[in-house]
């Protein structure tokens, strides 16, 4: 079958010009996995491979300045997890948000999706 | 000749014999009254889906009267939905449902309502989208979601917006809200749709119409042939000639005539045509689809169950979609004190798992059904009975209306055939237009009148409650209709691109805030090392600081990042769509559209 016995040249610039729209709950989803999976395992490394005597994750244990009851211990992993899971679930939704704005914005003569 | 003893046939029948025609009516079955039969089982009366008898059309509400007279019972109207071993008010009222979830799930529902009026779907092609936007999902997962999967066999997904427009265009909690505090009572058409309180009832159910429609066609020489299926229509050129049935013996017996009405699915009387009509017409026949539906009738050991005449069940735990109480219909119903008779639907297709069940299987699954959901315990169950209605519904898919367009056409080309009822129009009318319609039919055969039997009830409406100035037949019983998507819209969706501007333009605002946030945090909480880490990144942003400047700095050169980021990416994912597309149309060896796409990113 042959390209065009299903759609004409009108129809194929139509494919072509179709802008993606972002499912804001997905992103949230997606994003909160990410966030919270790597503080969480972030945290996880530094405690498994933590060295007697020395201090343990100086640096990320900073997170604590934003992320009170944060740090680098295993349950500063788990809420590190939380924390990280609601940010990124926040910051997800917020670029899936503003994104679909913009395009609305842009093209307002395409069907929403 | 009429072939069909349902309402329609049996309604066309009489009004022809009293003017003093003589109708041969054909009916296949044993009984007469089609759908609206009442099924007897050791004496007690099951009603195939509650009907009421209820219409806004004076003419057939005079029939009704005419017919019946005095057997008539004026009922009380008691519905509800159950849910999660609940009940809540149908209609739906907001106070009592929310009273009836609970406060931890009525906030869940307040705050899922919440979200769908600040951040509603964009895109309202589907019924799920269409009703959580105006009701929160929660609510719409309640109330809405598992029952009407139950009924038409699709997922809320599927079923059409333009259906819940149409059906609860008037219902918005807003305006239930409102309505609490502010009386409307002078706009009647505004009011949110409501149904009648009280209705009328045949003592022994709704076949007691149809019984004695066949009796007093008995009675004045035209007596219904009972076990007469039509399976041959004769056709000469664009008319019908006669019709050969076949009776219970297996004796085929001809019968010719004037007139015809045929109330026969309109697949099976364009099958049953001799000669066979056009091939584009026997196609359109062949693509109707019908909806089957199935009761199990239970009798009860106990008296009071519960005071509805039917409750909607919502739990997906259950395959049941409605229960029926048949002696809150009508108390007739009931041969025997101390003991009720219950109708389990369930809506199923014709070869379906469950339309295929043993009786005595599908008679334990609804008295394990009626167990599971706490309303009936299933000792008290000593008998049970299964009733199978197929073609109960017709459907309306994608495809019907070019379907029924060319069947509509051919048929009326056919100038003695009178297509009358649910099934002989394929519209999901309820009983009353049935009726119309075989009104009308009669009136043309008659000379009295020329209606067009298929504009009747083509009304995108269906309101219960009686306008005061309703008297013609309106308000078409509307069916939901599957979404469907071309095959443009599935590429679409499939290769639709990213917009860079609007990807960068999202990601400038999560970095540039996130930046911001950040610094303003540690610059507020203060302290003499402070944002030694975090000010490292004025290796990359030139001016940077966490300071409050540098905030506002970090802002704008976080959303300058963020945006270049976003950009790229989109740029990046379009050209990978675009090569893959390119490659697909290759494959499809078409390489002329590709051309003609715009793939600028």
């Amino acid at each position: 079958m042959s390209a065009d016995d299903s759609f004409t040249n009108k129809e194929w610039q139509v494919i072509g010009r179709a802008i993606a729209r972002l499912r804001a709950s997905v992103m949230a989803v997606v994003f909160a996995m990410l966030g919270g999976g790597v503080l969480f395992l972030a945290t996880a490394v530094l405690v498994v491979n933590a060295t007697e005597g020395m201090p343990v994750g100086p640096t990320l244990s900073l997170l604590n300045n934003y992320f009170p009851g944060y740090s680098v211990t295993w349950p500063g992993a788990f809420i590190g997890l939380v924390y990280g899971a609601i940010v990124g679930g926040a910051a997800g939704y917020l670029l899936s948000y503003v994104y679909n704005l913009v395009v609305e914005t842009r093209h307002p003569h395409m069907k929403k999706g | 000749m009429i072939v069909g003893g349902g309402p329609a046939g049996l309604t066309a029948a009489w009004d022809l014999a009293r003017a003093g025609v003589a109708p041969i009516v054909l009916e296949k079955d044993s009984y007469v009254g089609g759908i609206s039969r009442t099924v007897q089982y050791k004496g007690y009366r099951f009603d195939i889906g509650g009907h009421r008898f209820f219409t806004k059309v004076d003419q057939v509400n005079d029939w009704w009267m005419d017919v019946l007279k005095d057997e008539f019972l004026l009922r009380p109207r008691l519905s509800r939905i159950f849910y999660n071993d609940v009940f809540f008010d149908y209609p739906l009222k907001p106070v009592s449902a929310l009273r009836s979830l609970g406060i931890i799930e009525a906030g869940l529902v307040g705050m899922s309502y919440l979200k769908a009026q600040l951040f509603p779907h964009p895109e309202e092609a589907n019924l799920e989208q269409w009703v959580s936007n105006r009701f929160g999902y929660r609510l719409y997962s309640i109330f809405f979601k598992t029952y009407t999967e139950k009924v038409w066999g699709m997922k809320c997904t599927e079923i059409g917006a333009d259906w819940a427009a149409q059906r609860i265009k008037n219902l918005d909690l807003k305006a239930a809200v409102k309505s609490m505090f502010i009386s409307n009572r002078g706009s009647k058409k505004q009011q949110i749709t409501t149904l009648i309180e009280q209705f009328h009832y045949p003592k022994f159910g709704p076949g007691q119409m149809w019984e004695k429609v066949r009796d007093l066609l008995g009675e004045s020489g035209h007596p219904v042939q009972m076990g007469h299926d039509a399976q041959v229509i004769h056709m000469d050129g664009r008319r019908v000639v006669a019709v050969t049935a076949v009776d219970r013996d297996g004796n085929r017996v001809r019968h010719e005539g004037e007139h015809f009405i045929s109330t026969m699915p309109i697949r099976e009387l364009i099958q049953a045509m001799d000669p066979p009509p056009p091939p584009e017409v026997l196609a359109a026949a062949n693509s109707l689809r019908y909806r089957d539906f199935l009761t199990v009738g239970l009798v009860v050991n106990k008296d009071k169950l519960f005071p509805d005449n039917w409750i909607y069940i919502h739990s997906d735990k259950v395959k049941v979609g409605r229960i029926q109480n048949f002696g809150n219909w009508s108390p007739f119903m009931i041969p025997e004190e101390g003991r009720s008779c219950i109708g389990l639907e369930y809506f199923v297709q014709e070869g379906d798992e469950l339309w295929s069940a043993k009786d005595e299987d599908l008679i334990e699954l609804g008295k394990k059904e009626t167990d599971t959901l706490g309303l009936i315990n299933a000792a008290d169950v000593v008998d049970g009975v299964v009733i199978r209605q197929p073609k109960a519904y017709p459907v309306y898919d994608g495809v019907y209306k070019d379907s029924l367009a060319t069947l509509k056409e051919y048929l009326q080309s056919v100038g003695n055939l009178h297509c009358v009822g649910r099934n002989g129009l394929h519209r999901y009318n309820n009983q009353d237009h049935s009726m119309l319609t075989a009104m009308y039919a009669a009136e043309n055969i008659l000379g009295k009148a020329k209606h067009d039997v298929w504009e009747v009830n083509l009304e995108e409406e269906y309101h219960e409650e009686k306008a005061t100035d309703a008297k013609g037949a309106t308000g078409e019983r509307l069916v939901p209709q599957r979404v469907t998507l071309s095959p443009v819209q599935v590429l679409e969706d499939a290769f639709a691109k990213y917009d860079p501007v609007a990807l960068g333009a999202a990601m400038a605002v999560v970095f540039g805030l996130g930046l911001f946030l950040a610094t303003a945090i540690l610059v507020v909480k203060g302290g003499p090392h402070m944002g030694t880490h975090l000010s490292l990144l004025n290796n990359y942003i030139p001016g940077y600081s966490v300071t409050w400047p540098g905030a506002f700095v970090g802002l704008i050169l976080g959303a300058v990042g963020g945006f270049l980021n976003g950009w790229t990416m989109a740029v990046a994912i379009n050209a990978v769509v675009t090569i893959h597309l390119s490659r697909l149309l290759k494959r499809l060896d078409n390489p002329a559209p590709y051309e003609t796409m715009d793939l600028e990113v």
